[in-house]
């Protein structure tokens, strides 16, 4: 990606959320704006006209009752009564003149301002009069009475009042559009973002170690390349993870053969050695070799336990009575050498888990327990539920672990200070490790009595596996 | 009794041969599957001891193909030890044991002796366990050809541990095997029959209790185990 694109991108789009809304609020106060004041200013025209007809009326009402005297000049004959209906309005005052066409006085409000005079016989306008601003038509019949023109003017408070009533309704009508256009896009843009918030959830709540695909399919089509981009970039991580752990493999292989062969060829030396001071200093190097191989071991069970976190191993129900015969009956022969009194106590449980994981951290808790009791000591391995949760236990009577260091020693390469001999320091982090991969409590204790170690692995409560039921709790 | 080793790693392979040699089996060694293909052509073993990752084709291949062809003899298996799915496929294939790497020869010469003991039982219905030697047709057990005077519930114990030799029985199998005899059978009894068995067994076989999970019967520690 250039770079000028993303500042740009950055200065033009904090939201596309709030980029929707400007870009379709603003047209939208614009439109209704201008069709507010069109509704305002054409509607003047028609009501103008219509009041101003009705100012003609009384012109040419006016009109009909001029005669002319013996001279031959104009005279308004026009009974009080009429006069007064002629003026009557319920909001406006009403003014009247009639004049010759040279100027000359006839009748009406002597005062009242002309119109300028055009060849037309009707003609209207605005004017100043008494203080107020007046309307004012003027008719000039074209013959029958001849030379005089009528003017007739009102004051602008009906036509003032109906105006503003007009105003007020289309704005009021226009607004309520306003509310309805800003509702609905307000919702749109909030419907339209709901894909991507999805998206947005769906990265949100993955755990970071999850490098699984996205789904595309429920995508919207415009961030479906950022998502397919990203599934890349997963797939490239996995790659890596996957590349990792063959690496691990093949040195697990390469480092394990020769380290076999070693120890087989070491061992039947030693048994056939008549020589006793080369047969001990054949035992001795047996012994490193398989101080070495078990490390070998043990780093690589960490190793892959870490992957296995990252990557989703397949988890399937593990039997631990099948786990403990398992691992009790391959340290059996260890125990005898050691002079310990290996045994277990076992009740059916089951966990989801990943088996050999179980196996080494079990096993890594017995080589313990056998290794730190001393000759005599009993060793034992339990498995059952408490309460709903499985739990592997180990107890042995040999030299425990001092409290202080209980939380220590589950971290690499850590001995507690009461050990001899050539232990790793890795056995309990690989407990522990493996614990936690299976969401299980890892806990240390004294031993019954107080003497010795009890070290329990406690997994959360489990669906307990009937047969056809499908345990999901992992 | 003639194993045949296939192993690619020359250290491991000839521990392996010595180790079984030692242990008084008679062992050849061969590198690739072809060359076993041809040394079981040529020649009659007792067993197969067979590593997985070998050059060109690898182990379960061959247990593969001697499975088709009808093979019986038994096929122990090396496998690393994180293999899981290595080790539920050689079983499923047809190996009949596996042993995970990195082993201890006195453990491979056990798996040996049971996995030979166990074909020996199905073709001529024969156990043995050094001196001991069960006649299941007749139901007759002796220690160096001296009949054993055994009770049936002896017996049946003593024939449930023979088929597992080198393997914890619960109490709950040989409760099971014997139930036939008497209904009421407790744990405690059992202990008491075993006990029994033990005395008349002597030196011949060693009837081992593993606390919590039931009993197993060696051969005599001062001999290979």
């Amino acid at each position: 990606m250039n770079p000028r694109t993303e500042a740009v991108d950055e200065e033009t789009a904090p939201s596309i959320r709030g980029r929707l809304l400007v870009l379709l609020l603003l047209p939208a106060i614009a439109i209704l704006t201008l069709g507010t004041l069109t509704d305002y200013l054409t509607s003047g025209a028609p009501f103008r006209d219509a009041y101003d007809q009705a100012l003609l009326d009384s012109a040419l009402a006016i009109a009909d009752h001029v005669r002319r005297d013996a001279d031959g000049n104009p005279l308004l004959v026009l009974p009080p009564e009429a006069l007064s209906l002629l003026r009557k309005d319920k909001y406006d005052s009403i003014y009247f003149k009639v004049t010759t066409r040279d100027g000359r006085y006839v009748a009406g409000d002597r005062d009242l301002p002309d119109l300028a005079r055009h060849s037309a016989t009707t003609s209207r306008g605005n004017a100043h009069y008494r203080d107020e601003p007046i309307r004012l038509v003027s008719y000039t019949p074209k013959n029958g009475s001849g030379s005089v023109t009528i003017t007739v003017g009102e004051t602008l408070r009906k036509r003032d009042r109906v105006r503003a009533t007009i105003l007020s309704t289309s704005l009021a009508v226009d607004l309520g559009e306003f509310g309805v256009i800003l509702a609905m896009i307000l919702l749109g843009v909030r419907i339209a973002m709901n894909p991507l918030h999805e998206v947005e959830a769906q990265i949100e709540k993955r755990s970071p170690k999850d490098l699984s695909a996205l789904s595309v399919t429920t995508v919207p089509v415009e961030i479906r390349s950022v998502v397919q981009t990203l599934n890349r970039l997963f797939a490239t991580v996995r790659a890596t993870s996957e590349a990792q752990r063959r690496f691990i493999e093949s040195a697990a292989h390469q480092l394990r053969t020769p380290l076999t062969g070693i120890c087989a060829q070491l061992e039947l030396m030693s048994n056939e050695e008549r020589d006793s001071a080369l047969r001990q200093r054949l035992l001795a190097v047996l012994d490193g070799a398989r101080h070495l191989t078990r490390t070998t071991q043990q780093l690589l069970t960490l190793a892959r336990s870490e992957e296995a976190a990252h990557l989703h191993w397949e988890r399937v129900a593990v039997d631990l009575p099948r786990l403990v015969e398992e691992v009790v009956t391959e340290r059996l022969a260890s125990a005898d050498i050691a002079g310990i009194d290996l045994g277990a106590q076992i009740e059916p449980a089951t966990v989801q888990g990943v088996e050999w994981l179980l196996a080494e951290a079990l096993g890594n808790l017995v080589n313990n327990a056998i290794a730190y009791t001393p000759r005599g000591g009993i060793v034992t391995v339990d498995c059952g539920q408490k309460d709903g949760m499985p739990y592997l236990r180990v107890t042995d009577t040999g030299v425990g672990i001092p409290p202080a260091e209980r939380a220590r020693v589950m971290e690499r390469f850590f001995r507690a200070s009461n050990t001899l001999g050539t232990g790793s320091g890795l056995g309990l982090a690989i407990v522990h490790e493996v614990a936690q991969l299976h969401r299980a409590r890892m806990s240390i204790d004294e031993g019954p009595g107080g003497k010795g170690v009890s070290i329990e692995i406690l997994f959360p409560t489990s669906v307990s596996v009937a047969p056809g039921a499908s345990a999901t709790n992992a | 009794m003639r194993v045949l080793i296939v192993e690619d790693d020359p250290l491991i392979g000839d521990a392996v041969r010595r180790g079984l040699t030692g242990g008084g089996f008679a062992a050849d060694l061969v590198g690739t599957t072809d060359a076993a293909r041809s040394a079981l052509h040529a020649e009659t073993f007792d067993l197969v001891i067979c590593d997985i990752g070998l050059p060109k084709e690898d182990g379960l291949q061959l247990v593969r193909s001697l499975r088709k062809q009808g093979t019986s003899i038994p096929v122990l298996i090396l496998t690393a030890r994180d293999g899981l799915a290595d080790r539920v496929d050689a079983l499923d294939i047809g190996a009949d044991d596996y042993l995970t790497k990195p082993f201890q020869i006195p453990e491979l010469l056990a798996r040996a002796r049971a996995l030979i003991r166990r074909s020996n039982a199905v073709t001529s219905s024969d156990l043995t366990l050094g001196s001991l030697r069960l006649e299941l047709a007749h139901k007759r057990a002796t220690v160096a050809d001296q009949a054993l005077d055994l009770t049936h519930r002896e017996w049946s114990i003593l024939e449930c541990l023979m088929l597992s030799a080198g393997r914890i029985v619960s109490k709950d199998r040989l409760m099971s095997a014997i139930s036939g005899w008497d209904e009421e059978i407790t744990p405690n009894a059992i202990e008491v029959y075993v006990s029994r068995l033990r005395n008349k067994l002597g030196d011949a076989a060693q009837v081992r209790a593993v606390r919590g999970m039931g009993y197993r019967i060696d051969e005599p520690t001062d001999r290979g185990g």
